[in-house]
């Protein structure tokens, strides 16, 4: 992941762009990632690894989604 | 769909995989094969909300490639991680009031990778008479528990994905104060209100809340409930845990529940689910008896899973 991406979900991670998926797990997954931040910013790096293991796993659920947050 | 004991029995036989709820005394006369199930006597059918215990609610998972299934007591539920197919949905049934309903909604917030591996699933009950036991069946092998949690693993084919989604009538109220606990727990004592330690109960009696109202958590614009299930003697007790580190508020108060529940489900009447469960207290508090709410079919359940517990849910799967 990198580029503008990149960028945007680290802001949205950090609670700076606010994007809520129409997909259950994704914001699921935001929400503990976003927490788990807040714990320990310096978790940045790895939790954008779990955000693109889901997407890997799930490429044509998240494929939407990536269009959206890549225009944000 | 509805079906008579028969009618089921001869759908195990042709050796579909099969998702069954209904009566424990009809559920224990089925044969072996490939299905699992569990207690219930209230049903969203076609033909509109029913209780009954003449016929069973039966799901075919004629999507599927393969399957397999699985029983957990509480100290291995979260196996089912490691045991599940890469592509594929998990239907897990946990019987009421038993640990392993406990222990799973506790941790499966915490647990590692259940977000990818599609899991639905509910809670079995009983007649509100209470009359029989919760319990989940194994058909593969014939057993019941009303200690374990039973599984089927669906594989899917390439190319498609099991997607879960859900439908709540509650939102939270923004300007209300963020409740937090500091353990994640079914039976709570104390809490910070904006970071003051009250007691839950006192608090509770003393804003005059309704605890008909669920507490709510926004996850990402996803909003889930806990629901109160009694208040005695300083404590509250719950139907699904409240999750520690979790800010909740209570549910913004819903004046008309049938009108807004049958919203939500029109709104969502687009949508294809291969399996469906919708809450007790959805049934109850939404008039669903002899109503329709299509295409939403399946058991009326005692806690529903959509990856995690929830309470006053109606959960849902499409594949895609």
């Amino acid at each position: 992941m990198e580029g503008k991406i990149r960028d945007n979900f680290i802001k949205i991670l950090s609670g700076e762009l606010k994007y809520t998926s129409s997909n259950l797990a994704f914001n699921m997954l935001i929400s503990k990632l976003q927490k788990k931040i807040i714990a320990a910013p310096e978790s940045v790096d790895s939790c954008l690894e779990e955000i693109e293991g889901f997407v890997v796993k799930y490429p044509l659920i998240a494929k939407v989604d990536f269009v959206n947050i890549a225009a944000l | 769909m509805l079906v008579t004991l028969d009618e089921a029995i001869a759908l195990i036989k042709s050796g579909k995989f099969l998702h069954i709820a209904g009566d424990e005394a009809l559920l224990d006369r089925l044969p072996e094969g490939n299905w699992i199930g569990g207690t219930t006597a209230f049903f969203m059918a076609s033909g509109g909300g029913v209780f009954t215990k003449e016929k069973l609610y039966v799901d075919e998972f004629d999507f599927a490639e393969e399957m397999k299934v699985a029983a957990y007591g509480k100290y291995n539920v979260f196996q089912l991680v490691e045991d599940c197919y890469e592509n594929g949905l998990n239907v897990i049934i946990m019987p009421y009031g038993s640990e392993v309903v406990s222990k799973y909604s506790k941790e499966a917030p915490e647990v590692e990778e259940l977000l990818l591996h599609p899991t639905i699933g509910w809670v079995s009950g009983l007649d509100l008479n209470g009359d029989g036991e919760a319990k989940a069946y194994d058909g593969t092998t014939g057993k019941s528990y009303t200690d374990k949690a039973v599984v089927m693993f669906l594989k899917l084919p390439e190319g498609k994905a099991a997607q879960i989604n859900l439908i709540n009538i509650f939102e939270d109220d923004k300007a209300d104060p963020v409740i937090t606990f500091p353990e994640s727990s079914l039976s709570v004592e104390s809490c910070l209100v904006d970071g003051q330690e009250l007691n839950f109960a006192d608090y509770i009696d003393k804003k005059g809340i309704d605890s008909g109202m669920p507490l709510v958590a926004d996850y990402n614009g996803v909003y889930l409930n806990i629901s109160i299930k009694g208040i005695e003697n300083g404590r509250v007790d719950l139907y699904a845990p409240v999750i520690k580190n979790i800010e909740y508020r209570f549910a913004a108060r819903v004046e008309d529940y049938e009108k807004e529940f049958l919203a939500r489900v029109n709104a969502a009447s687009s949508v294809r689910p291969v399996l469906c469960c919708n809450c007790i207290i959805n049934y109850l508090n939404g008039n669903l008896e002899g109503k329709k709410i299509p295409p939403f079919l399946g058991p009326v359940t005692f806690g529903e899973v959509a990856y995690q517990l929830l309470n006053q849910t109606l959960v849902y799967c499409e594949i895609v």
